[in-house]
Order: structure tokens, then sequence, then C-alpha cells
């Protein structure tokens, strides 16, 4: 590498990395971005993992934050190849004895989704319709609490509350203020009487940055999971990597230094102040304004700061910082010949052209048993999955006439089981999966499946560098949240050391491809090192 | 921003390198320019994905660069200073034989010799001469050869015959064009496994030791039997620097927008269709694919006259493929024959099978025939030797490859299903019967790639041909594709060949996309500020 001297180094090239890197090289910066892995974009990540021509999501699929994503339009990501569809019905059960499916469509078709879930209860519909509407109105600015940074904390001074902003967004809703204290069952059990659009809602909840079920104080996670994102749902014309591709295009293209394959061994720290980094081969990089981690926290601290340069208040937050279990999934992929087709279309035929398919689930209380278990460090007994088959949008992502079915299953933590019991599962769970899909989808044979693949939570952790196999970059809780998130002293993007600053998924708001934690850290950033505010667009307020 | 409905001057049919090289290079050159990819990814057999298990960086086709210092193109558009990095493996390459000896090649040539003169103190002086040789003419070799428009095979026995080649040369003689490899290690060297050695080093890089009249460009080949290097992190980042040139430049790469159609309006390719409407090439369409997608598919009959088509239709691909097995491993191997020579543990690339020249010989009868060797003969490369960040710490990466037929006597290329495990299994045994304690506790998991998913993820290589194109004399230089086709122009005006299916052939060379690039600067009138070869 010939430059060893820049303003701005940035640690991780996931989208949070790039999308700094590409703000502060548009701002003036010499900037470059370190990516350890050989392949940018984190979680943005499609590969051939069955077989030749099928391109599976593994990590993220649901591209929910385009339509709010400030980078997204202020890099013109859609010209440099980030193309998207936007399929009708966003949200689909099927069952096995072939009642009619749930179905949850877009945003701007309220009424579908009520006409829907009028078939099991008029009141539910009636809920719907009611909660969409004002979630559709309310969103610009429910969404702009992402695209903020959280206020500056020092110890001392009081402790920010998430629980005032949750209060206030379940009074926007005109709901009881109480049931932000609630847990996300139990709001969509206040809500909804069904017990099948329970299911699905509760399916979604968790798999859509809800914390677990039954934790009290996450009543903002049933309106944000259950209400606002469903319908938002955008998919990447070819694969979730293609995001990645128009990033790294216009970080290339505002002049960022892009090195792949290039891990860091640690941030070199003159004093308090970090001044560089160093890599696993012994190159040092020096960075003469400031270093940006966006990778995860403890990476971070315990690996390239180490712990002997925090604060004792720093350290402990560290190192008690949680990682899973609420967000921990396995991934399922499988070439087919041809995609589900499911007893309950004989109702409704548009359960085989949902988007996200919850497979496996009787009654609500079958996706409660199904957290818990993963909860309880146990694998699920009942082989269940959210699916789904991008090929019927996208002809792209599979080859001619063939399907590429990727999906989810919600794991315990990797730490919860050994290397031999995952491989285990890895042999085997595909196959129980696949077993009870054909009791929903007769179909669903063994036939009908070109080759399989599974990646376990422990694969998540090492290959993604995600600790736990937590999705979201440390647990999305309430002690975890806002002003909380990752811990109060770091929440306004930096700790005691100077001139490093953190814009991974451990920032709020969180995990997802929202390009938030990032953005917000820009917001720090341009303020601190008197940057023209790049960040900045006429007509949006955050 | 360039919208693909906008148009360019210069599209560019297929991400492979040839392609994207071109692509930079016209950029460069001030035209706008997109390249379309059909697949997920840039880079074509820059392909490096964790196929086996996270952080277990496997390159499955593209391995061995050995034209890096030599082809212009590393400097031109200043690869290295867009983030590729090179490692050159001290001991290139080995072979371990059945009575536990163990051949070794070097960079140091002086070590090399004294490996082989464990065999043959003649053939070790044979050797050092014979490199020396090479060395002296290797650089205008590759230089008229691979990074010019092909000339003909006439036309260089008789420049070897006007610069007096045979009164100054031992090796370089006009006979070579009648003669084998096998022919010329038979002629100059007379220890087997020496012969083997060489052999297989011209039978990794598709040249079938016994096919008559590819002595012709051997010494060309030998020559850079030093120059085999190591893309670090994964040949996969290759692809990422030129893209970084191309849309530093001003161009566009767009994966996994296929071409359907190369529109011709007037005679003239006028530019593609893809799934999202017409692209516009306001200068040029340059194929970077296989000729048979491009005239056959790609093209609408009428628009190709009829010999051409015919022509194509005749294009020949290579008779042998490759079997690959990827492998995740808890550490480096440790081989027995590590007792004979110390250094083959340190060797890049192995030979493991090939005793003799006979030995090919059987092989590649095998290989035509649709059978698989009951014993496979391997060719295996651990690149976590020279680069260890390709695996997590302590581990390694390992890449095992067997010739193979790519339609099995027994139910066609389609049974390849049915055999991969077993065959896979078989490889795996081999390689580990080499090493000390039969490699116990050394393999964590491992994954196969058959023939017939080669040519699936890599629709270029038609029949699993990694070349494009079959090495033979009949395929190479004013042959290749056709005669018609050679000089990377087509029939129709606008329209330019510039991939693995153009002279020299398939292997990261760059050659094809530069010289398809100097055919193109000469009818566009483009300045080349490119050094020129």
């Amino acid at each position: 590498m010939s430059r060893t001297e820049f303003d701005v180094i940035v640690v991780g090239g996931g989208h949070h990395g790039l999308t700094t890197a590409a703000y502060l090289a548009r701002a003036g910066l010499e900037v470059c971005v370190l990516e350890g892995r050989h392949e940018w974009g984190g979680a943005l990540y499609t590969a051939e993992v069955t077989a030749p021509g099928f391109c599976h999501n593994i990590h993220a699929n649901f591209m929910e934050f385009l339509h709010v994503m400030p980078s997204f339009t202020d890099f013109d990501l859609p010209s440099l190849g980030a193309r998207t569809i936007y399929p009708e019905v966003q949200a689909g059960m099927p069952f096995r004895d072939g009642r009619p499916p749930v179905l949850l469509f877009r945003n701007d078709m309220i009424e579908e989704t009520a006409k829907n879930f009028a078939v099991y209860s008029k009141h539910d519909a009636e809920v719907w319709r009611d909660l969409k509407t004002k979630a559709n109105l309310f969103e610009p600015m429910l969404m702009a609490g992402l695209y903020t940074p959280p206020e500056k904390w020092k110890p001392g001074d009081t402790l920010p509350n998430p629980m005032l902003a949750f209060q206030t967004a379940c009074t926007m809703f005109g709901l009881d203020e109480e049931l932000a204290f609630k847990s996300v069952k139990d709001c969509v059990d206040e809500m909804f009487e069904s017990d099948e659009i329970r299911a699905l809602l509760y399916r979604v909840a968790i798999e859509f940055a809800a914390p677990s079920l039954e934790w009290p104080g996450c009543g903002y996670f049933f309106l944000f999971a259950c209400v606002l994102m469903p319908g938002c749902w955008r998919m990447m014309v070819g694969g979730t990597h293609r995001l990645n591709g128009a990033m790294v295009t216009a970080c290339i293209r505002e002049g960022v230094t892009m090195r792949e394959a290039s891990r860091v061994r640690r941030i070199l720290l003159e004093g308090h102040r970090a001044v560089g980094v160093e890599l696993v081969d012994g190159t040092r990089l020096h960075a003469k304004r400031s270093v940006v981690s966006a990778i995860s926290l403890k990476d971070t601290f315990l690996d390239l700061v180490g712990e002997d340069h925090l604060s004792d208040y720093t350290r402990r937050r560290v190192k008690n910082y949680k990682d899973g279990p609420d967000q921990v999934l396995g991934s399922v992929a499988m070439a087919l010949h041809e995609p589900p087709h499911y007893k309950s279309a004989r109702w409704d035929p548009r359960v085989d052209q949902a988007w996200y398919q919850v497979v496996g689930y009787d009654c609500a209380k079958d996706v409660l048993d199904y957290c818990r278990a993963g909860h309880c460090d146990r694998i699920p007994e009942l082989p269940a999955a959210g699916i789904w088959i991008n090929s019927i949008w996208d002809k792209t992502q599979a080859p001619s006439g063939k399907h590429n079915l990727t999906g989810w299953y919600f794991f315990p933590k990797a730490s919860a089981l050994t290397e031999a019991q995952w491989e285990e599962v890895r042999q085997t769970y595909n196959a129980r999966f696949l077993a009870l899909a054909g009791e929903f989808a007769p179909n669903m044979t063994r036939e009908n499946v070109i080759a399989d693949y599974l990646h376990t939570p422990l694969d998540q952790e090492r290959g993604m560098r995600m600790r736990e196999g937590d999705f979201g970059h440390g647990a999305m809780s309430l002690d975890q949240l806002i002003g909380l998130r990752p811990f109060a002293g770091a929440s306004h993007h930096s700790v005691e050391i100077e001139g490093l600053y953190l814009a991974g998924s451990c920032m709020h708001p969180g995990g997802g491809v929202t390009a938030a934690c990032g953005y917000n850290c820009v917001k720090v950033m341009c303020e601190d090192l008197g940057l023209p505010a790049v960040w900045q667009s006429s007509g949006r307020f955050y | 921003m360039a919208m693909l409905s906008d148009g360019f001057d210069a599209i560019v049919i297929g991400a492979g390198h040839n392609g994207m090289a071109l692509a930079a290079y016209l950029a460069k050159s001030g035209l706008s320019v997109a390249v379309l990819e059909r697949r997920t990814e840039e880079g074509g057999g820059l392909c490096t994905e964790e196929v086996t298990e996270p952080n277990f960086l496997h390159n499955l086709h593209s391995n061995y660069h050995s034209l890096v210092g030599i082809c212009p193109v590393y400097d031109d558009l200043a690869l290295h200073d867009n983030g590729v990095e090179y490692v050159h493996p001290a001991v290139q390459m080995g072979s371990i034989f059945s009575d536990g000896s163990a051949l070794t090649i070097h960079t140091d040539m002086e070590k090399t010799a004294a490996s082989f003169a464990r065999f043959s103190r003649k053939d070790a002086d044979t050797w050092l001469r014979l490199f020396a040789e090479v060395s002296g003419y290797l650089d205008l070799m590759v230089r008229t050869l691979m990074y010019a428009p092909p000339i003909t095979l006439r036309d260089i026995t008789r420049a070897l015959a006007s610069w007096g080649v045979e009164d100054k040369s031992e090796f370089l003689t006009a006979r070579l064009r009648s003669m084998s490899v096998a022919d010329f290690l038979d002629r100059h060297f007379e220890n087997d496994r020496i012969k083997a050695m060489l052999a297989f080093h011209a039978a990794i890089c598709a040249y079938q030791p016994h096919v008559p009249g590819l002595a012709v460009t051997y010494p060309v080949l030998l020559g850079k039997i030093t120059n085999w290097q190591l893309c670090k992190g994964g040949s996969h980042r290759l692809a990422h620097a030129l893209m970084r040139v191309i849309v530093k430049a001003g161009g566009r790469v767009f994966p996994q927008v296929p071409v359907e159609k190369i529109v011709v309006e007037g005679g003239r390719a006028v530019g593609v269709m893809t799934p999202d409407g017409f692209v516009r090439a306001r200068r040029l369409v340059a194929s970077s694919l296989d000729v048979n997608q491009t005239f056959q598919s790609l093209l609408e009959p009428g628009a190709v006259p009829a010999r051409t088509l015919e022509e194509v239709a005749g294009v020949q691909y290579q008779d042998a493929s490759l079997f690959n097995v990827h492998l995740a491993m808890n550490g480096l191997p440790r081989y027995r024959a590590a007792a004979f020579d110390p250094d083959i543990d340190r060797a890049w690339i192995l030979n493991l099978g090939f005793e003799s020249l006979a030995d090919f010989e059987d092989e590649f009868a095998s290989v035509r025939a649709g059978r698989l060797p009951a014993v496979p003969r391997l060719n295996a490369a651990v690149n976590s030797l020279y680069d260890p960040t390709d695996a997590p710490p302590g581990m390694a990466t390992g890449l095992l490859r067997v010739f193979a037929p790519f339609a099995l006597a027994d139910g066609g290329a389609e049974a390849w299903s049915r055999e991969a495990r077993a065959y896979g299994e078989r490889a795996v045994e081999r390689w580990l019967g080499a090493m000390v304690d039969g490699g116990a506790g050394l393999v964590r998991r491992w994954i196969t790639e058959t023939p017939l998913e080669i040519s699936q993820k890599m629709i270029n290589y038609r029949y699993g041909d990694w070349m494009v194109g079959r090495i033979h004399p009949k395929s190479l230089l004013e042959n290749r594709p056709t005669q018609e086709l050679a000089q990377y122009r087509t029939p129709i005006p606008g329209l330019y060949l510039c991939g693995a299916s153009q002279h020299p052939h398939g292997y990261i060379t760059f050659a094809p996309g530069y010289n398809a690039l100097t055919v193109i600067a000469e009818d566009l009138g483009l300045e080349k500020w490119w050094a020129q070869v």
C-alpha cells in the first residue's frame, strides 16, 4: 500500500463504515476505509451458497429504511446500481390445515391488509386500519429519531431515559402510555384478538428488531416492528450486496481510499488520543484527525484499543454490553425447482407471492415456544422458519426458471452450543424444516430441492464478527437503546479517547440496514471537527 | 450521474479481468464506459468465496498469477496503488513421488538446480542453461507473442530464422513447431521425474504435454516458472482494484445486468438489450464472452455472416476440465517426503501423482474417454503457506485439482452429482496419504466443485474449459478462435472481442483485453497514453 497517512481512518467496511467514509470524504477529508474481509458490505452479503447462479442474502434481506435513508439519496445510490422492488404482499402466514392465510400488504395498501385480517376478525381489521394509518402519518417523525444522535452524556449528568420517547410514541398513536412499559406480546394480545394474526405479528416482531417478545418495557417495539416497519420492505435487485456495490462506487467517486483484506490489529494511541491503526501484517497507518470504528463495540475496545487504556467506567460498560439472545439467527438457503405452493392459497393465492413467508406454526403459542427455546439455549423443537424467495420478483437471483429460497431460523446464541453440536444442527435442521414445510406446501419435497445450506449463529459470529451471532450487534433491549446505546457514556459516538469515534451497529439505533449509525457519527464529527455539514439536505429535517 | 438508459461511448460485456482492464483503459482515455456483468460479483475467474467455512478464502478459479511484473497492465493501471498485493512464494512448486523422494522449484534457480541434481546432475545443468537462455529472450517473446495481436506461426518461424536463433540457441529451433512438450523434454532431459515436474508445469497451464506443436511456446512458459504469484487476500481483490480504477476514471461496472442481445442497426453494433431495456453504445461494444455466446446467443442470426456462424460452431474447447476440492484445514500439511527434501513443506503448488511423461498420456487418455483415474493425480495448492490471512489464525485453506472430463462416460455431465463426493474423498485420501501421520486431524471440512458446476457458474467456461478455447496449434495465435475473428475485430463494425476466447488464451494474462485495446485504439484514433510494449 502506497499511502500511509490520511485525515481519517475508518475501521470496518460494512454499510455504516462506508456511509461514514463517503460523507467525510465529501466534507473534504482524505479518508481511508479498511475492511478485514476480502469483500465489502458486511451483512449486505449475497452469495451463491447452494449452487451456481443461486444468489442468497444470508444476512440482511429486507431493506426497510431506503425511503428515509439520507445516504441513499445524498449519493444517488439508485443510479449507482441500487435498484429496488417493492413487493405488494410483504408478509404472509400459511397454515398446515389450509386455513385462510394471514397477509400483510405494503404501506400504501392498508385496505388490503384490513380485508385480509377481517377474515379472522373484523375487530383486528379495524385496529390495523387505525394503527397503520397513524403509522404512515407519523413515519417521518419516528424515522427522524433514528437519524439523530443521542445527546452527549457524562457521569454525573441525568441519565438518558429511552422510556420518555417510547411513552410519547404511544400517546401519538392514541394508546395508553403504559403500553410503553409492556412487552411486545402483551401489546399484540391487547390490540389483536385473532390467534392467527397474533402469530404472524409475533414472528414479524422478533425478526424485525424487536427484543424478546416477553420482556417488559418494549411496547415501543410493538409499534415499530409490528406496525411501522412491515409495509416498508424493499428488495434490492440482484441481492442486498448490490446496495454495497453502490456504496463502494460512491466511496470511490468521493475519493475514499479503500483497502479490503486489511484487518486491523490495534488502534494506535498517543496518550489518550487515537492517532492511527496497525494492521495484522504490521503496516501502520496514521490518522491526522480521527479514527472511526464501525465494527463491534467489544472488538473495538477490548481487541483494538485494549482495556488498559479505558477508564474503569468504560471498561465495565464495554465488558458487560449484551450480545443476544433476542436477535440470533441461523440462515437457511435452498436452491429450488419451484417456489412453495401453499394449501392456504386456495383461499387467497397471493400467499404464494408473499415476500416474507412464515412457515411452520399453527398458532401463536407455537411462536412463543419457538422464541423461548432460543432464550433457554435450546434449538427450537418446531423447525419453523421465516423464508423469502426473491427470484419470484427478480429473475437475476437464480438460474432461468429456478428459485432461491433463503430464510431465518431463530436460534440460541453461538456460545450455547459446541462447535460439534452446531455441526449436527447444520446437518439435520434443514431436512426437518423441509419435512414440516411440506405439510404446509405439498410441493416442498426433497425432489424440489436442488441443494441446501445452513449458516449457523457460530458462522455469523466468525464470518461477520457478529458476537454470539447477534445480527443487531448487541441486544436491542431497553437498557441498550437510544441514549443508553451502547452505554450512556458512549452514545454520542465517542468515549474518553480523543479522536476515536464509533459508527457501528452498537450505536443508536442499532442493527439493521439503516445507515443511521454512520450518518449520526458523521453529524457528530462534522460538529467536533468544524467540517461543513455535508449531511444537510434541503427538505430533510434530520 | 449516468444511468443505464443514457447510454455510453463503450459497453463491455462481461466483468472478467480482460473486460474490466479494457474498460479501465477506455475510461482513462476519456470515453464513458459501462461494464455489464451477468453474475452477482465482478471479476469472472477472479472469484474468491468462503465456500467451506467463514474466513476460509477459496479461489474458486484463478489462483496462480504468473504475469505480475511482466504484463504492462499492472503498471499502466497502477493496480498496486489501487490495493493489489502479491506474494511471490520462495518455493514455487514441488513434486512428491511414490518412493518418498521430492523435487522442488524455487525462485532461486540455484536451489532448483540443487534439487534437480539429486535426480540427475546432467539435467540440473541443462536446466540452468535452458533457464538462462530463456530469460534472455523472455521479455521479447512475451511482448511479441502475448501483448500484441497474434502473428502467424509462419511469421514466428521466419523471425526465428532471420534472427539466426538456430545458431545462437541450444533450445529454440524451427522444429519446435511440430514438437510436443513431451518431445521437447525427452530431447533435452534424461530423468523421468524431472520431465514429469516440468510437464506438470505445462499441464496446469492447460498445455497438454503430448499435443504436437505446443513446444513452440513452451520456452515462454518455462521462463515464467519462477514467477507464480499469489494475490494476497484472494484473487478477487484484483477485481476490486480494477473496479476502483474504472470508477475513478468515471466508468461504471454493473453486476447482475445480463446482456440479452447485442443490437445491430444498419449492420453496425449500436448497443445491447438488458432486462432493463436498451443501452446505447455510441462508439463500440466489446464482448469478453466466449464466441458461442457472442455470436450464437447474443446476435440475431441475420446479423452475422453465415460463414462466421459456421466457423464459430466449429470452435473447439478443451477435452479436460477440472474437478476441484476446496478444504478448510486446522493447520498446514506436513509431508513425509520432507525427510528427503524439507522444502517440500513450503511448496506452494504440488504435483502428487505424475511421475513420468507416460502418466500424463495415461491421464489425458482417461479424461478423453470420460473416465476418472481410480487414484486421482493431484495438483494441490495451499495458499495459506504464503498468505496466512486467507484462513483464521493457525488454520489453512487448501485446494486440490484433478484433470477431469466434462461428461462422464457413464451418465454424462449430470452424473457428476452422483460421483462428486466419492471422488472428492479419494482425492483427499490421496493427499492425506502423503502426509506425516496421514494428516490426522488436519481437515475440518471440504466441498467439491465439478466441471459441470464450473460451467454453470462461469458460463464462459464452456464444458468447464477455463481457458475458453482449447490449447492446440489449430486454436492458437492467428487461429484463435477462428481466423476471421482472431484480430479482435468482427464482421460487425463496432463490435470487438476482448475475452479469453482470443489470443493468447485464458488465465490472468490481461492480454486479450490489452490487445483488443490496441486494435480499438487504432480504429478510434485514441491517443495511446499507456506504455507501449
